[in-house]
């Protein structure tokens, strides 16, 4: 490895700070999306949402709906079915929340930032296969799905599991295809790098590869089961698909795992399409050296990356709103009959327009 | 550095163990994920001998084996449906024709 | 007292290869076909991680990638579509063939890793360790991309043809018979 120990220790710390900060604020995300999630689509549709829920006549337009809700979660009570599996019931939810917090950690939150003398990446790891380590534990986040499904020993949750996870499964090809030409084009795996090399305005990924980007949108509801394609969660056909006969904590923590992979994956998609934390026609980098105080670059670098990533999330809620759901055979029509054919297309199209300006 | 032995002893113990699974399981499909198993530990041999001799080709076998192993799971699975369908068990004890 | 950072290798490996012989063994011994599918999926990833302390990350993300994040939930699906009973272990007692045959790989092993280690000591030395050398060549994904495109560029076409014919082999042999319509 070649680092000195006071070398490993700076960093090591500064990795479980890291680690720390991107949990806590990771979990804060579910909370403020069960708001959202409810008022938005409230004004869309020119009613009011909640607003009712308050502290001490505090109702701060039902703010608190979230605590309450959240509340109601934690203190309902949880019923283990009879015949389900013991470590398996219990284990699903973990295989759910896991590989979203893991796929968090590869992606960078702000430029680099000096402390004590050492370049510290504000990725909680700096990767040089960020990309293949992002598609490799979004892989692993079918096994929550299935074994919750099936650890229920009800025919409904296995069925809506097995559904869930070949869809999944489906689209995780058009996901990580639809992101080569974003390789090809800027030319490494590392998640910092890319960040790095979308300085202007106009190299800003989407401009260079807007199929990417549609493709990248698509495979992105269908990978966290959302609407349009939520056919394995749809109230009235499979009761609520495989997480049934789950309530309580286990339940929370599905939810806690969708709505954190769906985040996740914004912010990936803001770092590869939206310039992640770069602000355009404006140096972040520079800002240390104007403002005079350390860090302040970073932390307007990731304030604007969260700002993309709370676009995409608006974004997740309008589209549930607005469009009806996919039959299942449709969906799989898409993806595997057009989502694959076009990313293949756009991959060998990137492929041979890069190749006639390097060789020219 | 670990030295490069302690991979390969690793590599024995993790094969000796699938060999294990893949002789003395009833199911079929126990036999083939004892079966990965092996190919993992011939994994491991490849990744650390070619570390130790400094080359990438060690690296490059591993991707073949992978794909080699991904294959040949996907077909022998789709070998136990049909014989599943014909014979409705997967037990190695009753599935003997090939014995001799 | 040994340096610091061959002291942290030591010490990672010595705990993953304790894990991954822990975990291979319950793969083995599970009754249950699904417990033992979970079970290699933690030895994968375990493995990955071996792979990743060997500076060979590109393996590691690819081994994550397709073998647990594929290989593995296929057999999962099997398992659960043919819903399949625990079974036990087969006893050792009819078929000295095969314990025959146990023993005899184990001591070829054994006699394998003594002339392997009877050669002079190696580290893995010659720098290829080094991640400045690594990062300086382009990364590890680079100088892979640049062997494999290059000198094994046969064998990476070869392998694609295998899996396209992998892919219609598991169609073909997994449909459903169809009775033919009589007209």
């Amino acid at each position: 490895m070649g680092l000195t120990a006071d070398e490993f220790t700076i960093q090591f710390i500064s990795t479980v700070v890291k680690f720390s900060i991107l949990a806590v604020m990771l979990l804060q995300v579910p909370p403020v999306m069960l708001l959202v999630e409810r008022r938005i689509p409230a004004f869309m549709q020119r009613r009011k949402g909640p607003n009712r829920v308050g502290l001490f006549k505090f109702r701060l337009y039902g703010v608190m709906q979230a605590l309450a809700d959240t509340i109601k979660l934690i203190f309902k009570e949880e019923v283990v079915p009879e015949g389900a599996q013991k470590v398996f019931y219990h284990l699903a939810p973990v295989f759910s929340v896991f590989p979203a917090f893991l796929i968090a950690m590869a992606i960078p939150y702000g430029p680099d930032i000096q402390v004590l003398g050492q370049t510290i990446p504000l990725s909680v790891v700096r990767l040089d296969v960020g990309f293949l380590f992002i598609f490799a534990i979004s892989s692993l986040a079918v096994y929550g799905v299935t074994i919750a499904g099936w650890a229920s020993n009800n025919k409904y949750a296995l069925l809506g599991s097995l559904r869930a996870s070949a869809q999944m499964i489906s689209y995780e090809i058009p996901l990580g295809m639809s992101l080569i030409p974003i390789v090809l084009i800027y030319g490494s795996l590392d998640l910092n790098k890319i960040v790095e090399a979308q300085t202007t305005f106009l190299k800003w990924g989407i401009f260079l590869s807007p199929i990417s980007f549609l493709l990248f949108l698509i495979a992105m509801f269908a990978e966290t089961n959302r609407t349009p394609f939520d056919l394995s969660e749809a109230e009235g056909e499979l009761v609520a698909g495989f997480h049934t006969e789950y309530n309580s904590t286990k339940f929370a923590a599905f939810f806690l795992g969708e709505y954190v992979s769906m985040f996740v994956l914004s912010c990936l998609a803001s770092t590869v399409f939206f310039g992640g934390w770069q602000v355009p026609f404006f140096d972040v980098r520079a800002l240390d050296q104007l403002v005079g105080l350390p860090g302040v670059g970073a932390l307007v670098g990731f304030g604007s990356l969260l700002m993309k990533a709370a676009f995409f999330m608006w974004l997740y809620v309008w589209v549930r709103w607005t469009i009806p759901r996919f039959r299942y055979d449709q969906l799989m029509n898409l993806g595997w009959k057009y989502m694959i054919p076009l990313g293949l297309i756009n991959v060998v199209a990137t492929a041979l327009v890069l190749a006639a300006v390097w060789f020219k | 550095m670990v030295p490069v032995e302690f991979y390969f002893m690793l590599a024995c113990v993790i094969f000796t163990l699938g060999l294990f699974g893949a002789l003395f399981r009833r199911n079929i499909i126990m036999v083939l994920m004892s079966i990965e198993l092996m190919l993992n530990a011939v994994n491991l041999v490849f990744v650390a001998a070619g570390r130790s001799i400094g080359n990438l080709d060690g690296q490059i076998m591993v991707l073949f084996v992978i794909t080699v192993a991904a294959c040949e799971a996907a077909v022998g699975l789709a070998m136990v449906i049909a014989l599943f369908r014909k014979y409705g068990t997967v037990n190695t004890d009753i599935l003997r024709l090939l014995r001799g | 007292m040994p340096d610091f950072s061959s002291l942290m290798s030591h010490g990672v490996f010595h705990l993953l290869a304790g894990l991954i012989t822990l975990v291979s063994v319950l793969v083995v011994v599970s009754k249950h076909p699904v417990k033992s599918a979970v079970f290699l999926v933690v030895d994968l990833f375990l493995l990955a991680a071996v792979y990743a302390s060997l500076e060979s990350h590109f393996v590691a993300a690819i081994q994550v990638l397709v073998y647990a994040g594929a290989v593995v939930v296929l057999f999962l699906f099997v398992i659960m579509l043919l819903n399949l009973q625990p079974d036990q272990l087969r006893g050792m007692r009819f078929n000295p063939v095969e314990a025959v045959t146990l023993i005899v790989s184990v001591i070829g092993m054994l006699i394998m890793l003594g002339v392997s280690m009877s050669g002079k000591p190696t580290g893995l030395g010659d720098g290829s360790m080094d991640v400045n050398a690594i990062e300086a060549a382009g990364g590890n994904t680079y100088m892979i991309a640049m062997k494999l495109l290059t000198d094994y560029i046969w064998p990476f076409e070869l392998a694609s043809i295998l899996i396209l014919l992998a892919i219609v082999a598991a169609v073909v042999i997994a449909k459903k018979d169809k009775k033919p319509v009589v007209s």
